[in-house]
């Protein structure tokens, strides 16, 4: 099973776990409907147009709503911390939720418990409260961006909003902040940080980069980033190292981008929407997965 | 050696509200576990010391909106600050990007777009949070003078580095740089 967890910005939707599907604009979980436009909903809808390519198992999804106080986030976490190891997912992918240092530890300690070690990916603020609390290591994925990979270097910061010193798109510098950041043990085992050049680094090493096609408009645009992380999560279920799930997941995100021709004013799903295209067009060119239905 | 084995304490929540007084850091321990609010007393660290020997431990993300609740609830506190790098204040740069009909602003881990002529927000994007989502519904299409506040409707950190770049966006656009 892969599973996906993370808040949405449905106020009074409860603890939510289930199977997601594709309606128009909308996802459609448990008689919810989820907007896809940024955060989770945008994670899911990615993760949804790779497996469906693919045809692989849809993701499972647990979500619970939360505007920012807390309350949907505290029942993920608690959901999970008792029940991870009867799901046991092959791949756990944390997305939107309320950073919180003591529930992260406490999660991760009922991960090490399970029988089979699940492949654990983080993006948003579920790689700052997995940084803030000492367990980046732990990860076996995160996906910052240049801002966020100034947080992650950051010895003290519990918050970007706290860094000493912020990176915006200074390029040149990544490679640094990077050995900062496994050097301070505040980096998961891979790393995909997101930026006018993608850097794809493991363990430290900086393994590959991708920079075409250069599509600028992409960092405007809300939940370009997630959907990346949605990506690699489906690839990564099917079969593929973490480390060529990023490479695929950042080339196809920057093609998405260029044959949907957006604009700064563009909505992310018109970026999923193109990702079919991409992946029949280029993804055998790739990775060598040139059949559907998951990785051989 | 699991990297699990280092952990400690049963809430760790990386910022301190600090206060002149005893009397309002206990208030505000009530306010605040009143609204669901995970917090502790704690005595702060010397460094830290503004007036009392108490402090409330306070998960740091939720700075805005705690802030907010002490007000309304009219609890007199000193200052919030993160308990790591204590010396650190917020992120106070911006960065402005030009994409031709449109500008980008960037605080932090947040960015925020608007076009230029109309000054309709058309995009936000970046963050984590779970309020971040709520706000860019709750932004978007609107003109920058005419958007409600992330400060104001939102709860963490992420909404309060949005606030800097809408605050900036309306800078720029009231200045008629945008345009």
């Amino acid at each position: 099973m892969m599973l996906i967890a993370g808040t949405v910005p449905i106020r009074d939707m409860p603890l939510t776990f289930g199977e997601a599907s594709a309606g128009g604009d909308y996802l459609l979980v448990e008689g919810w409907r989820i907007p896809q436009t940024q955060g989770t909903g945008a994670m899911i809808s990615a993760a949804l147009a790779t497996t469906g390519y693919l045809k692989t198992e849809a993701s499972r999804v647990l979500l619970a709503g939360d505007i920012g106080q807390g309350r949907g986030s505290r029942e993920i976490y608690e959901y999970l911390i008792q029940n991870i190891a009867r799901l046991s997912p092959e791949v756990l992918a944390l997305h939107y939720w309320l950073p919180d240092m003591a529930q992260t530890r406490r999660l991760c300690e009922a991960i090490e418990k399970c029988d089979r070690r699940t492949v654990l990916i983080a993006d948003a603020s579920s790689m700052y409260s997995a940084k803030a609390a000492g367990l980046a290591p732990f990860f076996d994925v995160f996906c910052p961006d240049t801002a966020e990979m100034a947080f992650l270097a950051d010895l003290d910061a519990t918050h970007p909003a706290y860094v000493r010193f912020m990176l915006f798109n200074d390029m040149e510098r990544v490679p640094e902040l990077v050995k900062a950041a496994y050097q301070r043990k505040n980096a998961a085992k891979l790393m995909l940080v997101k930026g006018a050049v993608d850097y794809i680094v493991k363990d430290g090493e900086v393994l590959a980069t991708v920079n075409e096609p250069d599509v600028p408009a992409m960092e405007a645009i809300g939940g370009t980033g997630d959907i990346i992380t949605g990506m690699i999560s489906a690839f990564v279920y099917a079969g593929l190292e973490p480390h060529e799930a990023a490479i695929i997941a950042a080339r196809a995100n920057r093609m998405a981008g260029k044959m949907a021709g957006v604009t700064p004013a563009n909505r992310v799903n018109q970026v999923i929407n193109r990702f079919p295209d991409v992946f029949k067009q280029y993804l055998c060119q790739w990775s060598g997965v040139c059949t559907t239905g998951g990785v051989e | 050696m699991s990297i699990l084995k280092k952990g400690k304490g049963a809430f760790a929540g990386g910022g301190l509200v600090l206060f002149n007084d005893v009397q309002e850091a206990m208030k505000a321990e009530r306010v605040l576990k009143r609204a669901e609010y995970p917090v502790r007393l704690v005595a702060p660290p010397p460094e830290l010391r503004r007036g009392c020997d108490l402090a409330v431990e306070i998960n740091l993300v939720e700075q805005p909106g705690i802030e907010r609740l002490l007000k309304r609830s009219d609890v007199g506190y000193v200052e919030v600050k993160p308990l790591k790098g204590s010396d650190a204040g917020i992120l106070e740069i911006v960065r402005v990007t030009d994409f031709g009909d449109w500008l980008m602003v960037k605080a932090a881990n947040m960015k925020l777009t608007f076009e230029k002529q109309s000054g309709k927000i058309v995009n936000t994007s970046g963050g984590g949070c779970p309020d971040i989502p709520y706000l860019h519904a709750e932004m978007l299409d609107k003109r920058v003078d005419e958007a409600p506040h992330p400060a104001d409707i939102g709860y963490t950190l992420c909404a309060l580095m949005l606030d800097r770049a809408l605050e900036e966006s309306r800078s720029l656009w009231e200045g008629g740089e945008g345009a």
